[in-house]
């Protein structure tokens, strides 16, 4: 992990400075929306797969899980391993994911024994283990540098403080020891309190402590005073790395096994028959949304990650048919809901609108007394505009969109009545019946439609130039009388409606 | 015919509540004893209030469950966080007022699932997912808000989020119990309908009920028990609450108005019992006491419920396959008996150990223990209460193959051809006798 990180400083110190790199990172603005928009990559490729597959929801179950993994795989590092507790260690993150995977089997265990449905299941699952990692946040809320808060909104906003330090030039590193001339000791009679005597006394014992003894990074030692030469330092929040990680994998992933990807979402039996291993695959898939639920847990925490795997991909959906656009789309879907989300927690929708106007607005129309500044959670907000976006893409998507769906509506609604209209002079026109089927004044009647209606639909055949009106009889045109032939011949022949 | 009124599952079934009462009440001296709770009156109220609150989510996730919308009550429960917030924020903290607020925005999650489902070609789990992240990040976003505006009173808004017991007073029982009291007499009064919407909706709509209505009706009910729920569960596991005991009492019985009393008792159990715990150990969250209370219930009754659970359907495989390995060793030795010669044939080990497959010794062994086999020198053979099995056996085969060949022309009544039972079980016993003289015919 360190030396990833190493490796990526120096390519970036090609391109800008040390201290550029620092202040970039420093802001909390640049570090949240960069984590926001790994987490949405990683998030929205791997639930595009899910959502085709219809699973959508076992994200859910393993992101609450995931919780569980973190707690207990927490309390055994510091419990029992005796190291240091950091949710973004690699072997925490790993143990963790397995507890993600073991829910998916879990929950496919309950489900095939029979007993009960698979939503059921989910939905027993995933409450009982959340519970239960809930419990244990209570309890040891002391070893675990956890609390309900962290596990609910995660701390994007203060990641920017949670930095490894990398150093590149005056690097050294400063052991302190009780020796050196720094050294901070103090001495503490051990059995004076016991015995009831004076520390002067000569059967007192003494201990030493060292106040600042230990091992000193160049950073912590630059900052203690132990160094004069300042060192080269470049900072870089942990998250970064863990998110970047986990996006790096999954577009790994999605680009090496595009085509398995492909193959076992939309024909599984097809791909066992040609030797894939839908098995492995999808189970793969699941070892992944686990290690990225993992991974943005300190983030955004454990529920609302939900949303980065869910919602991109539907708004995609909507807005494309092609599996390899929907995985462009949701993607960029997902990283504009975290760069937007930011300026959300801060009160600026989209720099159209301020939230503290709209309070203002409330407060006057209701008579309240609401606090016009607007400071919100920022993982929140940033689900928030991701919400935002698929609502958009719901309304105004070319295909399958509100605003398109009610125009094609209205188109087919209006063909249907011209075919019914054609058909119905082509029936009667030229036969006995024809002037009272075919009477202008009367042909409403026929259809039950209203004489405004009949009246909108006569003008726009006549617009068409497919019928005409002759002494109060309405009649088909030359031109209309071909297109109730073609009409027939395609239209009805191709649904097999008149042999 | 007199139809006997109580079965052996309603027995059981009736046994369990009784149970399941008793211990609850046994629950309050031993936690007494044990714990050395003491029942103040703050604790009275709680474990009443997380009884009915328990019993009215017991009743209504009955419905819940069986209508396959269990990731429903979890999407409506995520999705009541903002109306709490913004009741919170336009009234004030009044507990009716904050249900309110969860319950429209409960409502609003529903309409926005079905208009999702009605005008895309999005699926259902995955409309449930964005309304439950939607929602649930627009409350999230709300109580940070909240929770910056200086003294506010808003402390114990987010207990909402994961419930707490502690909170709940005596005003808060008395309107728990009237909404629950409303809610239960509305399922009392549709309770055939509700019946048949839930097991059969086509059927339902046939027949002229106007079923759209009795789901909205449905839904209403569901919304209002998670509403109920959310101080006690918290938003995120009311879900739990919501099926954990609809699902236990599945796994007791096969009848709905048994089923929802279970599930009642089921919920009032690990309601009372989770919130007294909870109450009593200060760093323990409600909702997830009272989840795991439930679940332990879920547990027992997956594995030992009469009938369905694991380990009865588990007994019941291996004696299943003990009586299929026993009847095929028989047969094999008869088969071989007859072919080499007539009954008191012995058979040579290695044959029929060769012919048979694993499950083969298991069938021997249990046939030399019932003393319808020896074994002698490296053969078996057929004791004379073995013969007979057999040929009673063989001939009921044949009997089969009779029904199999001439039943159309016999005119009998057509049944599921199942070879392991015996035909004058199934066939009326004229009709067997005609299958006898068809046998007879057929053999001379």
């Amino acid at each position: 992990m360190m030396a990833l990180e190493r490796f990526i400083i120096e390519i970036l110190l090609n391109f800008a400075g040390r201290e550029e790199i620092n202040a970039f990172f420093r802001s909390p603005q640049n570090t949240a929306t960069l984590i926001g928009c790994m987490i949405a990559i990683s998030g929205a490729l791997l639930g595009t797969f899910l959502l085709l597959r219809g699973m959508s929801l076992t994200s859910d179950a393993i992101s609450h899980t995931v919780l569980l993994g973190i707690v207990v795989a927490f309390l055994l590092m510091t419990t029992v391993f005796g190291l240091e507790g950091d949710t973004s260690s690699p072997l925490l993150i790993l143990g963790a994911s397995l507890a993600g995977v073991a829910t998916v089997v879990l929950t496919e265990v309950l489900y095939k024994s029979g007993l009960v449905r698979q939503d059921a299941a989910l939905g027993l699952a995933f409450p009982l283990l959340f519970a239960i990692a809930v419990i244990l946040v209570s309890r040891f809320a002391d070893n675990v540098h956890l609390d309900e808060d962290a596990v609910l909104v995660g701390e994007i906003g203060i990641a920017w403080a949670n930095t490894n330090s990398h150093c590149f030039d005056n690097c050294e590193i400063i052991t302190m020891t009780p020796d050196s001339p720094d050294a901070e000791v103090s001495r503490q009679c051990t059995n004076c309190r016991e015995l009831g005597i004076n520390p002067r006394d000569e059967n007192a014992e003494f201990e030493e402590t060292c106040g600042n003894c230990g091992e000193y990074t160049p950073a912590k030692a630059w900052q203690a005073g132990l160094i004069d030469e300042e060192p080269l330092l470049v900072f870089i929040p942990k998250s970064i790395t863990v998110t970047g990680v986990m996006a790096l994998l999954t577009i790994g992933f999605v680009v090496l096994f595009y085509k398995e990807l492909k193959l076992t979402t939309f024909d599984s039996a097809l791909a066992k028959a040609l030797g894939f291993r839908p098995g492995v695959i999808n189970y793969t898939l699941m070892v992944l949304v686990s290690l990225v639920a993992v991974g943005a847990f300190d983030a955004v925490g454990s529920i609302l990650v939900i949303a980065f795997f869910i919602i991109p991909p539907a708004a995609a959906y909507l807005l494309t048919d092609r599996l390899s656009l929907m995985l462009i789309f949701s993607p960029i879907i997902g990283g504009l809901g975290a760069f937007f989300g930011y300026d959300l927690a801060r009160g600026n929708f989209l720099g159209i609108f301020q939230i503290s106007d709209g309070i203002a607005l409330i407060n006057r129309v209701f008579g309240l007394d609401l606090l016009e500044k607007w400071d919100s959670s920022i993982s929140a907000s940033m689900v928030l505009m991701i919400f935002v976006f698929f609502v958009l893409s719901w309304i105004l998507s070319p295909k399958y969109g509100l605003i398109s769906t009610v125009i094609r509506r209205a188109n087919q609604r209006r063909h249907f009545d011209d075919q019914v209209v054609m058909a119905h002079i082509h029936n009667h026109q030229y036969t006995d019946v024809q002037s009272q089927e075919l009477e202008v004044a009367t042909l409403h009647k026929h259809f039950h439609w209203t004489p405004q209606k009949m009246r909108r639909v006569l003008a726009r055949l006549r617009a068409l130039n497919w019928i005409q009106m002759m002494n109060g009889i309405v009649q088909l045109t030359e031109r209309g009388d071909e297109q109730v032939h073609t009409f027939r011949d395609t239209t009805l022949s191709a649904n097999n409606i008149i042999e | 015919m007199k139809r006997r009124r109580f079965s052996d599952e309603d027995k059981r079934v009736w046994m369990t509540i009784g149970v399941i009462l008793l211990l609850g009440i046994i629950f309050i001296p031993f936690s007494q004893i044990v714990w050395g709770v003491n029942y103040t009156y703050t604790v009275r109220v709680v474990a009443i209030g997380g009884s009915i609150l328990g019993i009215i989510s017991g009743v209504l996730g009955c419905f819940a469950v069986l209508r396959h919308e269990s990731l429903m009550g979890d999407a409506l429960s995520h999705a009541a966080l903002p109306g709490v917030a913004i009741a919170f924020l336009l009234v004030g903290r009044e507990l009716s007022v904050l249900l309110v607020g969860a319950g429209i925005a409960s409502w609003l999650g529903v309409r926005f699932i079905t208009s999702i489902l009605n005008t895309t070609r999005i699926k259902q789990d995955t409309a449930m997912g964005i309304v439950l992240a939607g929602w649930f990040a627009a409350g999230i976003a709300l109580l940070a808000y909240i929770q910056s505006i200086p003294d506010a009173s808003q402390a114990g808004l987010d207990k909402f989020i994961f419930g707490q017991a502690a909170a709940i007073i005596e005003s808060d029982v008395y309107l728990v119990s009237g909404v629950g009291l409303f809610a239960f007499i509305v399922v009392a009064l549709f309770w055939k309908e509700f019946k048949l919407v839930t097991f059969d909706p086509e059927f339902a709509t046939a027949n002229g009920f106007r079923v759209g209505f009795l789901n909205t009706l449905l839904s209403t009910l569901i919304v209002i028990a998670i509403v109920l729920g959310l101080q006690l569960a918290g938003v995120i596991l009311m879900v739990g609450m919501l099926i954990a005991p609809a699902i236990s009492a599945r796994q007791w019985t096969h009848k709905l108005d048994q089923m929802v009393i279970l599930s009642a008792v089921f919920g009032a159990f690990s309601g009372g019992v989770g919130a007294v715990i909870s109450a009593i150990e200060r760093d323990i969250p409600t909702g997830p006491m009272i989840i795991v209370v439930a679940f332990s219930i879920v547990i027992i009754s997956i594995g030992f419920a009469p009938g369905r659970g694991l380990i009865w359907t588990g007994l019941r495989q291996r004696a299943d396959s003990r009586r299929f390995a026993t009847q095929n060793a028989l047969r094999d030795m008869y088969k071989y008996a007859m072919a080499h010669g007539g009954i008191t044939t012995t058979v040579p080990d290695e044959f029929i150990k060769g012919i048979g497959n694993a499950s083969v010794l298991m069938g021997l062994k249990q046939l030399e223990q019932d003393d319808h086999v020896n074994y002698r020198y490296g053969h078996w053979s057929l004791t004379k209460t073995g013969a007979k099995m057999a040929q009673a056996d063989a001939h009921n085969l044949r009997l089969w193959d009779m029904y199999r060949m001439y039943a159309d022309e016999l005119g009998l009544p057509i049944l599921r051809e199942d070879r392991q039972l015996d035909i004058r079980d199934v066939l009326p016993s004229e009709a067997v006798t005609l299958l006898e003289q068809k046998l007879e015919e057929v053999s001379v």
